[in-house]
């Protein structure tokens, strides 16, 4: 089920919302378990069986790890919990990228098991192993299979994020408050969110399916597709963060930030610093320190680097093209801890222009099925093959979208944000905006329901993960 | 306003939004037919173990529950109007308003399409006539050529469509008829032109293909509105069109037989004028192989048109000249069968398309 549809924002999210408030305090944890597997199998009924194994042996193996704590036993007990996780999360995921590797390396042809993919997989999996190992490492193991269960399969990020550490929801499943103050907030933080992925995200990506399917290829397209991919990247990802958060509000819990304008960074360190916050931050605490992080020398820290991007993109898609995104920024980010930073504090429109530009070409990277399909948008940017500069089509959907590219350039910063900040000092515009904030939010909900209603379907760029 | 009461008002207004949607979304009764759509709402999914199991009933549902959203024009004019007025985008899935026209952007040229145009219309020529046989083709601009360049949208070279149309099916004569159309004589709502305006259209093809003068007719104007095609799917607040037809002696002394389902009709059918789509009075919309009889016309003078809709509206004018019009749309028969129905000897050929079926001939068989 996507947050983006009427099934939801007109059946699930008031029933939802109506059952959690009627059940006592002590079982409210329990309804929103329920609504998490109602939500989950509402889309996979035969792979919420995998989820609820997930989690079982990942209670289980949590008490026994918390028991024999600081032991060989308590060490192989993680391992094997993280093991489990990692083995379902690698069969259904790699499985037939495996298979495509070993036929072409030796020549066989060894059918594909051709297994779908359960939907957030990647994500509750991450989840389930930052439990176990947070566990071996001293946090409390979790006694209530069910404040458990509410971790892993809540609704608001089960599919697509953020990652939340256990730790900061653990106090959160025991004990928390819920206040009109906090539902507001969460509405407004959904309800932005929604108009991210509805209004902007969807449009971008509608743009892009045209570029890709026009015939009058041009340098115009090209960065129209490339510049309309990252805008739409961007306006998904960080709308259904933003989603999952006001969601998490609404159930009094306060999720972590996953972006902070991304698009603003003077480098790719601080770019990963800002976009997709919480994955970075695994990979970091369950990769790279264990690895040694930049502990153990130069030589050490740049393999660490590569190693940790490569999973970095693995873990975004089954495909080569995905590994070469991850190491395209590894190479970046090896490039700016050797010399290139200190080059790029000299002039930070030049740096943040790097940035941009690095980022468009690695999302192009990214979108292609192919590694040959990315070379050739690549070179389209740059007018490979010969191509035109600008093309009728791409001039037309230039002047078509210039109002969304416009929008979206200054919905990718701060801008606005800070500009409420200020007038929210001012006793006269907090006024005013107190009285706008609940038409506005209305009207938006109204819009995005227009938009439903007439459009047709449009997944999460990241379910695929 | 303090801010806690603001909290409290945005939260009641959220959940009394969504709490009112779900209540209407189950107790508002959900029509059958859509008519700004011209099609069935989606049906609830069939509910079992296997469907549920299977996703099947989750991914029917969502359709479901999208299709019938209550007042789902109203919402979606709301999502047409924010994506003009807005976010100032010039056509809303391909379809834009302009000068208080309805169009559907028709772009790029598909040239294979052309291709298999004329390779269908060839087959036709090869296979039923012969030197006897007068072959005549011409081309019917769609309301683009006059209106999409001028409001910067997307446009085809109409000049280049028609010129490659003469030189692939070059086993007929071309007739043009470009030069006599404009703006004015489309629906605004709709695909088509308006048959009162075309009577001059009539008269180039008719004199082109040697088949005499034109007769005088009655003007008749249904005084029910009509909301053309692209009124729904554009979901823009657009005045509708009204509906004229021509007739006079010869048209309303005229019989059609429809051989596709085996009755007489009418060349004017009223019913259908109250119906789902007006245009369909023309000759009962769309049928496959139609023949129209005129006994106070030349017994020599018989035509075959291979047509789409347009033809449905200017065949009526033909009828003075011609004692037998047989209009024929490959999209609903294949021309194999063809021998079994009409005969070809001695009779004048018209094979009268829309860019818009021709750019999309996959259609024809």
């Amino acid at each position: 089920m996507l947050f983006s549809s009427i099934t939801f924002l007109y059946y699930f999210l008031p029933v939802m919302a109506a059952l959690y408030w009627i059940f006592p305090k002590r079982m409210k944890n329990a309804a929103l378990l329920l609504g998490s597997l109602f939500f989950y199998a509402w889309g996979e009924p035969k792979y919420t069986l995998i989820m609820i194994f997930s989690i079982v042996q990942g209670f289980l193996f949590g008490l026994l790890e918390e028991r024999y704590r600081q032991t060989k036993s308590g060490r192989i007990f993680c391992f094997l919990s993280v093991c489990i996780s990692l083995f379902f999360l690698i069969y259904f995921k790699y499985a037939d990228f495996f298979i495509q590797n070993v036929n072409r390396a030796t020549g066989l042809s060894i059918p594909f098991l051709r297994i779908s993919l359960p939907v957030g997989i990647s994500f509750y999996t991450f989840q389930m192993i930052s439990y176990s190992v947070d566990v071996y490492r001293g946090h409390k193991a979790q006694k209530n299979i069910v404040d458990l269960a509410v971790y892993i399969t809540m609704f608001p990020q089960l599919v697509a994020g953020p990652i939340v550490r256990y730790g900061d929801l653990s106090a959160q499943l025991a004990k928390r408050t819920h206040s009109a103050a906090l539902a507001c907030d969460g509405i407004r933080r959904f309800v932005i969110g929604l108009a991210k992925k509805v209004l902007l995200a969807n449009q971008f990506g509608e743009l892009c399916d045209i570029c890709l399917s026009s015939k009058e290829k041009s340098v115009l397209l090209s960065w129209l597709y490339a510049v309309g991919f990252t805008l739409q990247i961007y306006y998904d990802f960080s709308g259904y963060s933003d989603m999952a958060i006001g969601l998490g509000k609404l159930f009094g819990f306060r999720i972590p930030e996953n972006f902070r304008y991304p698009y603003c960074a003077v480098s790719i360190t601080e770019f990963w610093r800002r976009w997709h916050i919480s994955l970075g931050s695994w990979f970091r605490d369950y990769v790279y320190i264990p690895l040694g992080g930049n502990r153990a020398g130069k030589k050490r820290q740049l393999f660490n680097i590569t190693v940790v991007w490569s999973l970095t993109g693995l873990w975004h898609g089954a495909s080569w093209n995905f590994v070469c995104w991850g190491l395209f920024f590894a190479a970046l980010l090896i490039a700016e801890k050797m010399w290139l930073l200190r080059l790029l504090e000299k002039s930070r429109a030049i740096a943040h222009l790097y940035v941009l530009f690095s980022v468009v070409i690695g999302f192009v990277l990214f979108r292609a099925a192919d590694l040959k399909e990315a070379a050739r948008h690549i070179g389209g940017l740059f007018g490979a093959g010969g191509i035109p500069l600008a093309l009728p089509e791409a001039v037309y959907y230039l002047k078509s979208y210039a109002a969304v590219f416009l929008l979206g350039a200054l919905g990718a910063g701060p801008a606005v944000s800070k500009l409420l900040k200020v007038s929210l000092q001012k006793k006269a515009c907090r006024m005013i905006i107190y009285a706008l904030e609940p038409a506005v939010l209305v009207a938006l909900v109204l819009i995005i329901t227009g938009y439903l209603v007439d459009g047709s379907f449009q997944p999460f760029l990241y379910f695929r993960f | 306003m303090d801010a806690k009461i603001k909290d409290i008002i945005v939260c009641a207004a959220f959940f009394l939004l969504l709490f009112g949607g779900l209540l209407l979304c189950i107790l508002k009764p959900k029509p059958a037919y859509l008519d700004t759509e011209r099609r069935s709402l989606l049906g609830f999914p069939e509910l079992s173990a296997d469907s549920v199991l299977n996703g099947r009933f989750s991914a029917g549902f969502e359709s479901y529950a999208a299709d019938n959203f209550p007042y789902r024009d109203a919402f979606r004019s709301v999502k047409a109007l924010t994506a003009a007025k807005a976010f100032r985008q010039m056509d809303n899935n391909g379809i834009y308003a302009s000068d208080g026209y309805l169009a559907a952007m028709e772009y790029p040229l598909n040239e294979s399409s052309l291709d298999h145009a004329a390779d269908r219309f060839r087959f036709v020529y090869e296979t039923y006539l012969t030197a006897d046989n007068h072959v005549y083709l011409s081309v019917i601009p769609d309301k683009n050529c006059f209106l999409a360049q001028k409001s910067g949208r997307l446009t085809m070279d109409y000049a280049d469509f028609e010129k490659q149309m003469a030189q692939k099916a070059d086993f007929a004569a071309y007739i043009p008829i470009s030069d006599l159309l404009t703006l004015d004589d489309y629906y605004k709502t709709d695909t088509h032109w308006r048959q009162e305006n075309i009577e001059d259209v009539a008269k180039r093809l008719l004199q082109a293909m040697g088949a005499g003068a034109q007769k005088e007719y009655e003007r008749r104007t249904l005084t029910r509105d009509f909301y053309g095609v692209y009124y729904g799917q554009a979901a823009l607040p657009v005045r509708p069109d009204k509906l004229s037809y021509l007739t006079g002696e010869d048209i309303e002394g005229a019989m059609a037989y429809d051989w596709q389902n085996g009755r007489r009709i009418f060349v004017y059918d009223l019913d259908r004028a109250a119906g789902k789509d007006p245009y369909e009075m023309f000759l009962s919309g769309p049928l496959s192989l139609i023949t129209v009889h005129n006994p106070d016309a030349p017994k020599e003078m018989r035509l075959v048109m291979f047509r789409d809709s347009f033809g449905s509206s200017i065949a009526p004018l033909f009828i003075g000249s011609y004692s037998e019009i047989t209009l024929v749309d490959i999209r609903y028969i294949h021309p194999n069968l063809l021998e079994k129905w009409i005969d070809f000897k001695g009779c004048d050929v018209l094979f009268l398309y829309s860019t818009l079926v021709l750019n999309h001939s996959e259609t024809l068989k």
